[in-house]
């Protein structure tokens, strides 16, 4: 490797890494809250079967799923101008990106409350537990177990989804390494850099979610010399 | 003290249920026997409103409504008086074996924590299972979980205790601690309703038997009288078919090789 090639490589280190943390990672992490919200209401609509909302909720992450998010990055950013409906590019990425990952969410949490059975159900009426407490209680707190890995995968998904936001003009990770790119002729190697750059954040997240994993397991520590449990 | 008269429950095209009058009396240890699909099962599910009655009143102390009618507050002051032990032991998978026991106390029944943890204890003690009061029912085998849904049943002392064929699901070797446990509650004065296809237990702690077939109560006796001298035909048969598969049992075995 050249001398300058090296040079480049290390100075934008820091130039990516800016971005990185001031635009990929907060906008992930804005999205991924405003998701996982949206996502919970979409599916609590369809779970507890309330009239209209339903409906909406169906034609919603039928529309949200079935169009390329590209798309409809494009439709909120230059599209909606035209109706008189102008916003900046980051406000634009949350909007587009938040909406589309809830119809992927709500499904896995709609999902994950039904994959919860009945009789956990019938046994907190028999314990004289109202409907409302049966959710909070038993019915949630079973479903965020079962949905934990696959939301968890969307939030590794959406992390390099991101990058799509440079598409709208959004200054971030991938945005920047395109711009030092094309500053030095050298795509090669600062696309590679960019994708070292997701590659250690996902990996960072994949570590996250194994920790949280074994934390949220309904599992009392094995005692040191027991062998097992019964 | 818990009554139900004229019921009728069915299922699509199925009717289960063909007009039953069943009661139980404090302090009364009643079994219900009787062949798979004969109905017991719903009988006890329409007791509690885990299954809606097609027709039927509830007599349940001074309470007495139609059955169709009850509402849902009122319902749930019904099983309050309940408990109610499942072939498949339903403990909450979430909680460990001390919350279990504990919740219908603290969030059902707002007792404070305290009060309910110190209640808890005691139950699981009572089942031989306060060593394991931390394991989550994951973590305990069939019978251990069995005997934790029945502290959680009789921790908020209901006046009236449904077992729907507790120890169905269980390994052979397992059903004898959670009759065990079962009969200490018999012998201690406890109402209970035990739909069961243990003729030992029926024959040792019950009261008074309820036969079903096909829907409807075949035969009501009292417990020794009914072993000793079942009335109906049907009776009689299944009666002898349980000791055939017990003198099979019994057995020795022959070897397979």
């Amino acid at each position: 490797m050249s001398e300058r090639l090296l040079d480049i490589l290390v100075s934008s280190i820091y130039k990516i890494l800016i971005p990185c943390l001031k635009m990929t990672i907060p906008l992930t992490l804005i999205v991924f809250a405003i998701s996982l919200v949206l996502a919970f209401l979409l599916a609590m609509v369809q779970i507890l079967n309330i009239r209209g909302l339903k409906q909406f909720a169906r034609i919603y992450i039928w529309i949200f799923r079935g169009t390329p998010l590209l798309v409809q990055l494009y439709i909120i950013f230059f599209g909606l101008p035209s109706l008189g409906i102008v916003m900046d590019a980051f406000p634009s990425a949350v909007i587009a990106f938040s909406l589309n990952l809830a119809a992927y969410n709500a499904e896995t949490i709609r999902s994950a409350i039904l994959s919860v059975p009945q009789g956990q159900i019938e046994a907190g009426y028999m314990v004289g537990l109202s409907h409302p407490q049966i959710m909070l209680h038993i019915v949630l707190p079973q479903a965020a177990r079962v949905a934990f890995p696959t939301l968890f995968n969307s939030l590794i998904s959406l992390t390099k989804d991101t990058s799509l936001a440079s598409s709208i003009t959004v200054v971030e990770l991938f945005k920047t390494a395109q711009q030092i790119a094309a500053k030095y002729f050298e795509p090669f190697a600062l696309y590679c850099e960019a994708a070292v750059f997701y590659l250690i954040i996902c990996t960072l997240l994949t570590w996250l979610q194994s920790w949280l994993e074994k934390k949220l397991e309904w599992k009392q520590p094995l005692k040191k010399g027991k062998e097992s449990y019964a | 003290m818990l009554e139900v008269r004229n019921l009728y429950k069915r299922f699509g095209e199925n009717e289960v249920i063909k007009g039953i009058d069943f009661h139980v009396n404090k302090g009364e240890v009643v079994a219900v026997l009787g062949s798979s699909g004969a109905g017991k099962t719903t009988l006890l599910r329409c007791m509690s409103f885990l299954e809606k009655a097609d027709q039927g009143e509830i007599l349940f102390d001074d309470f007495r409504k139609d059955m169709r009618k009850v509402r849902g507050r009122e319902i749930r002051g019904l099983r309050m008086k309940m408990g109610f032990v499942f072939q498949s032991y339903n403990l909450f998978r979430n909680q460990t074996a001390l919350k279990n026991v504990m919740v219908g106390l603290t969030t059902a029944r707002h007792m404070p924590k305290a009060q309910a943890r110190e209640i808890a204890s005691n139950m699981l003690e009572k089942v031989g299972l306060l060593d394991h009061a931390d394991y989550y029912p994951d973590q305990l085998s069939g019978g251990q979980q069995q005997r934790v849904a029945i502290a959680r049943a009789i921790a908020a002392s209901p006046e009236v205790i449904l077992f729907d064929e507790p120890t169905s699901a269980l390994d052979p070797e397992l059903t004898g601690e959670v009759l065990d446990v079962m009969k200490m509650l018999a012998r201690e004065g406890t109402t209970m309703v035990v739909v069961t296809h243990e003729m030992g237990f029926a024959k040792e702690a019950a009261n008074r038997i309820v036969f079903m077939e096909d829907g409807v109560i075949v035969e009501e006796q009292e417990a020794k009288a009914f072993f000793a001298s079942p009335k109906e035909e049907s009776t009689k048969r299944f009666l002898r078919r349980f000791t055939d598969a017990q003198a099979a049992e019994t057995k020795p075995q022959e070897s397979t090789i």
